[in-house]
């Protein structure tokens, strides 16, 4: 006790000060908490902006590859614009009816239960996130760099260096302030809708001056095989990946009853319009041989459109990439917030900055976990593996969405859609899982199960059976991490 | 639950921290803990001793804000949490500076066409797909794999635009069209796309300095048409009497009376083959439409035909002879004469860095550079070629051929080796990038000049120096010169002794009918070589010391190690049966011992030279049986024996023999970070 008033003596001052700040905090009536600081404005370019990454500005060729002819390349990227409305409008539904952040993971919590949700957390946390925002941050730092090496690409230590230092930088900003990191969005997703109106415009012009010869006859030459149609749909479905992206920060729409609706109607047939207008801008310069050859697609369209502006091209496209890095932080960091607050991460993972609101561990959580994906020579080949893990995930999900109608009815559903949606998704999702495994079997996607499945290893003692040792070690570890990021559990309020 | 007591006695500010919902599962697990006891202890007494109170508090895991802020700001989370923010800062503050500074001292890449060697394929000889006896495009088609297979990326297709074939496409008709010989503009068409989804560059041929007499252009110009009338090259004169002495490169005179004009016109090859008239702005207009029109179509580069015939005096003076003494009416032939006023005109040079611009336009385009190579035959005039490499300020092509190698057979020895890659070294502006031919079209096949044992070691020369390597087909097989028994080469028409068709006989695929040439059952339009059944491709290919399989190695070789890329080569040793020379980089220690033999079985003593370690290890041989490391005391290499040896040594050779070393673009490597850098 004596060794105790002692320091009291000693921290005297500090508790005074602290008591004040306390005070001058209750003034304002700021709960710990994320707040509801995502307009519709910004729920927009983050769906937006993460949804057109660099794919469309560097390689839009493996629709086309699928297809053979302009006509029925530029008819499969308005059809996959299509089947990802579809979808979206499932996670609409969804997402006014359980207004929970962190995407996928609270709806299968309440259609499937928590084993499945915690599967979904598992390998979104440690493998897809991180890796996405790695591979994003890795193509905006080559993107970056290649201009400063024409003719090779340029060593590998810059784009790592680059990547780096990226995912740091997004990680502070996105840890700094949730306003900030939203600005950030907003300002690249703006850029990169600058630089495909400045496409879309440019191959208009041309078009108008008669440039018309590689869309006058669109469907000759089309490749009539099945599987290779099915094939291109996949390659285009990937460009609309991140339609999603507003589902996992629910909680931090302002009035997400219209909002996440509203913004994901209106973002959606956006990028499928965009998506679309710069394929044709594309083709009224480029032959479809020349467009499947080029390294850099809108590059070469600048060269030969834009020619003493053509630099603008790859700045915009680094700029684009930069945005998608920040979106998928964004939201990735809020997956992580959410399962740590269910308890299927660690708890410290759920909580919230005291001075700046915003998820920092589980920001910088995930931050850390890409850096590690940054570092080894090839992570996509391994990452590619994953990716029909994505797709098991959105089929379960848009299958959540049926069961919940029969097993939770009596919830509000402010937003409906016709069961027919919900049951197609599940069945382009059933075939965008086994296309590419019946194409290509190979055993690295029996891995990918068994890692995925290996995450039921933890599981079973650290959740279900929440084994009081691992409690007795995390704590001193929780406390001694709550006081030097100075973050707090969030708070409920009514 | 105690705790939550002592909360709803103390206030607000606890109270809010306790409705948290991560918390409350928490607390109730710490239920048990025995360090609870202490605790509500402790909170209650804080109640009652009001706002200092809380400072007693401890923190513990899941605390809400207020007993957090109590503890956080202590100096020991508090500068912790300031350093490491502030060292993220700087962490990612330093990793931009790091790149920024990497790719500031970077040394500029090579291109393409420095990285790969160029394949000279001559379609009329490397594959038919039709079975007519003549090569295609097509059948270039079918054998891309070849090039993947030898890890060859760039491809010049000798001319097989449409013409008459006086001179084997080399008098060319359209140069918009393809011969119907070769195919049709959708064969070029797909094999260019074929060959760029294999990452293979397309070099053409582009032959400014005279078509064909059956051109349009030709033909309007000589009824006077208004535009085309100065297309080509016009001087009055009666006909049987030249106006001036002037030879062709394939004998008699350059000048040839068309009774339709009633004028000569001027041609320094066949009088197929009129020469343009450069001097008319118009025809360089319609060239250089010609160049775009290829480059439209995504061509990769152009090697220049015959540049320095280009431009003659307009004076038209007599050219002096050289024998002063010679009849001037037996003088008919190129080497009769100096072509003082027909060769390397001043105003070539101005034609080709317009055309080098026009490249240029189209090699913005990321991984699009267009490249040109000239053609000029210089002989002892080499200053002359080098004037093709353009200058610091202009850019010209980005190498003139370098057809001094083909003289080695000419006393094969070490000394010839070394000297006539000195020639080129010594003479080669500062900076640029040379290049190594052993054949083409126009010359015998070296396998036969030089002698067949010396196939693998010539070979290993061309991929071991600095520089481009140029591959004439077949060379990578060791082919032969073929005695064909009906001589189609109007050259050789003309006269036997210089015949061409010798080193033009179709390419040697397999041992099956005509070579795999052709499934034409008439015979090639060249005898298939006699040797055909034990050197082709087939036959060569697993075998691990044939010369296909020792190419293949070397050029594999060539690509991965940067100190051969683009590291010094330094002279260590020459005599009369061994060339040697060394492969370093600045920073690397590993470095390239290079032992060539051109003579009889021989050994070298390399102990003058401290720089090298004692003993090397053999990294590549072209003959079996070679040991695996030698002293270099005694490095011993038989008859035509080529050896990479590999050493590891951070002495740098060239730093105390300058005057023995070259490099093109000094780069230095840096092992820590595996890059490049200016040094």
């Amino acid at each position: 006790m004596d060794e105790l008033k002692k320091k009291n003596a000693r921290n005297g001052s500090i508790a005074y000060s602290v008591d004040s700040k306390i005070k001058s905090n209750e003034d304002e009536v700021k709960a710990t908490v994320l707040h509801k600081d995502v307009g519709l404005i910004s729920g927009i370019s983050l769906i937006v902006g993460t949804m057109i990454g660099s794919g469309i500005f560097i390689s839009p060729k493996a629709v086309l590859e699928g297809t053979g002819a302009v006509g029925p390349c530029l008819c499969v990227w308005a059809a996959c614009g299509l089947l990802a409305t579809l979808g979206a409008l499932c996670y609409a539904e969804l997402g006014t009816m359980i207004t929970k952040s962190g995407g996928e993971y609270p709806y299968l919590m309440e259609g499937f239960g928590p084993v499945l949700a915690y599967l979904y957390s598992w390998t979104t946390i440690f493998v897809l996130k991180p890796s996405s925002f790695a591979i994003i941050a890795l193509s905006c730092a080559e993107y970056a760099s290649t201009p400063f090496y024409p003719g090779c690409s340029p060593p590998e230590i810059i784009s790592k260096c680059l990547a780096t230092a990226a995912v740091f930088l997004i990680v502070i900003v996105n840890c700094l302030s949730v306003k900030l990191a939203s600005y950030v969005q907003n300002f690249f997703t703006a850029a990169k809708l600058l630089i495909i109106i400045v496409i879309i415009v440019s191959g208009i012009v041309m078009l108008a001056q008669g440039n018309t010869q590689n869309l006058r006859d669109p469907f000759t030459g089309g490749e009539t095989s099945f599987g290779a149609i099915g094939l291109a749909f996949y390659n285009g479905l990937w460009a609309y990946d991140g339609w999603n992206q507003l589902n996992f920060i629910t909680e931090e729409l302002k009035n997400p009853y219209r909002n996440l609706p509203l913004a994901i109607i209106i973002g959606i047939p956006l990028v499928s319009v965009c998506y679309v207008l710069v394929n044709v801008a594309y083709f009224s310069v480029m032959t479809p041989t020349e467009l499947l050859q080029s390294p850099a697609v809108a590059v070469t369209f600048g060269d030969r459109v834009l020619y003493p502006l053509a630099w603008v091209v790859p700045l915009f496209v680094v700029f684009s990439t930069f945005g998608a890095a920040n979106g998928s932080c964004f939201t990735a960091g809020r997956l992580t917030y959410v399962a740590g607050r269910e308890g299927h991460m660690v708890k410290i993972l759920s909580y919230i900055s005291l001075k700046h609101y915003t998820p920092s561990p589980a920001l910088i959580f995930n931050g850390i976990l890409s850096i590690f994906y940054i570092i080894p020579a090839d992570i996509n080949t391994l990452i590619n593996y994953f990716s029909f893990a994505q797709w098991v995930f959105y089929g379960l999900t848009a299958l959540a969405l049926i069961v919940m109608r029969f097993t939770r009815k009596e919830l509000k559903r402010p937003v409906k859609v016709p069961i027919v949606i919900p049951a197609l998704v599940v069945l382009v999702s059933c075939y965008l899982v086994l296309a590419p495994i019946i194409d290509k079997p190979e055993i690295e996607y029996l891995y990918c199960t068994v890692f995925i499945l290996g995450g039921l290893i933890f599981y079973y003692p650290f959740v279900y059976r929440k084994f009081s040792w691992t409690r007795r070690f995390m704590k001193p570890i929780t406390m001694h991490l709550q006081l030097l990021m100075e973050v707090v559990p969030p708070q409920k309020v009514e | 639950m105690s705790l939550k007591k002592g909360e709803e006695s103390c206030g607000v500010e606890m109270k809010e921290g306790v409705e948290n919902a991560g918390f409350q599962e928490d607390s109730q697990a710490e239920e048990a803990s025995p360090r609870r006891a202490a605790e509500p202890a402790v909170s209650a007494e804080s109640c009652a001793a009001g706002e200092e109170s809380y400072t007693q508090l401890r923190p513990y895991a899941g605390m809400p804000k207020e007993v957090l802020l109590l503890y956080s700001s202590q100096a020991r989370y508090r500068v912790p949490r300031e350093i490491l923010f502030w060292l993220t800062v700087a962490c990612t503050l330093a990793l931009v500076a790091l790149t920024v500074t990497v790719i500031v001292l970077s040394p500029p890449c090579l291109s393409w066409w420095q990285t790969t060697p160029v394949y000279q394929v001559y379609p009329r000889s490397f594959k038919d797909s039709d079975g007519d006896g003549v090569g295609d495009l097509r059948g270039i088609k079918e054998k891309l794999s070849h090039f993947q297979y030898l890890n060859i990326k760039a491809v010049w297709i000798s001319p097989f635009y449409k013409s008459p074939m006086a001179d084997f496409g080399y008098d060319v008709e359209d140069f918009r069209r393809v011969d119907p010989l070769f195919g049709t503009m959708e064969d070029f068409d797909n094999l260019l796309a074929s060959m760029h989804s294999m990452g293979l560059k397309l070099i053409m041929d582009y032959i400014p300095n005279h078509t064909s007499d059956k051109h349009a252009w030709f033909q309007l110009s000589r009824n006077r048409t208004d535009y085309y009338s100065d297309f080509y090259i016009w001087v009055n004169c009666t006909e049987g009497i030249p106006p001036n002495n002037w030879v062709s490169v394939f004998g008699n005179s350059t000048w040839t009376y068309d009774p339709i004009r009633g004028q000569c016109y001027f041609h320094q090859f066949l009088k197929e083959q009129p020469d343009l008239n450069f001097r008319n702005p118009d025809v360089i207009k319609e060239m250089t439409d010609i160049i775009h029109f290829w480059l439209k179509k995504g061509v990769d580069g152009f090697r220049m035909d015959a540049i320095k015939h280009m431009l003659e005096a307009t004076h038209l003076r007599n050219e002096p002879q050289v024998d002063p003494n010679q009849p001037p009416e037996t003088v008919n032939t190129e080497f009769e004469l100096y072509h003082d006023y027909t060769y390397t005109q001043v105003g070539l040079h101005d034609i080709l860095r317009g055309w080098r611009v026009d490249l240029d336009e189209y090699s913005r385009e990321p991984g699009r550079y267009r490249f040109m190579v000239t053609e000029s035959y210089d002989y002892e005039e080499i200053e002359k070629t080098m004037m093709y490499y353009g200058t610091d300020f202009v850019k010209e092509a980005d190498f003139p051929f370098n057809f001094y190698l083909l003289d080695l057979p000419e006393g094969l020895s070490g000394f010839r080796a070394k000297e006539l890659v000195e020639l080129w070294m010594s003479n080669m502006p500062k900076g640029k990038w040379p290049n190594w031919v052993v054949g083409n079209h126009d010359k015998p096949r070296m396998s036969d000049r030089a002698g067949e044992e010396y196939v693998k070691v010539i070979n290993m020369l061309l991929l071991t120096l600095p520089g481009t390597p140029t591959t004439y087909y077949g060379e990578e097989i060791g082919m032969e010169n073929v005695n064909v028994s009906v001589t189609q080469d109007p050259f050789g028409k003309f006269d036997p002794n210089n015949s061409r068709d010798p080193s033009r006989t179709p390419m040697q695929w397999s041992n099956s009918t005509n070579a795999g040439f052709s499934d034409s059952k008439n015979g090639t339009w060249l005898d298939i070589g006699p040797k055909y059944q034990t050197v082709n491709v087939e036959i060569q290919q697993g075998d691990p010391f044939s010369v296909l399989e020792q190419y293949r190695a070397l050029n594999l070789i060539r690509e991965r190690e940067v100190a051969l890329a683009r590291g010094w080569l330094c002279y260590v040793w020459a005599d009369n049966n061994v060339f040697a020379f060394l492969r370093e980089l600045d920073g690397q220690d590993r470095a390239f011992l290079v032992v060539l033999n051109f003579g009889e079985n021989a050994e070298m003593d390399l102990s003058v030279f401290k720089e090298l370690p004692d003993r090397l290890t053999l990294h590549h041989s072209t003959l079996p049986n070679a040991p695996s490391s030698f002293p270099k005391s005694k490095i011993t290499t038989s008859k035509g024996q080529g050896l990479l040896l590999e050493y590891s040594t951070s002495n740098r050779f060239h730093t105390d023999h300058a005057a023995q070393c070259y490099v093109s673009e000094k780069a230095c490597y840096l092992s820590a970070l595996d890059i490049l850098y200016k040094c």
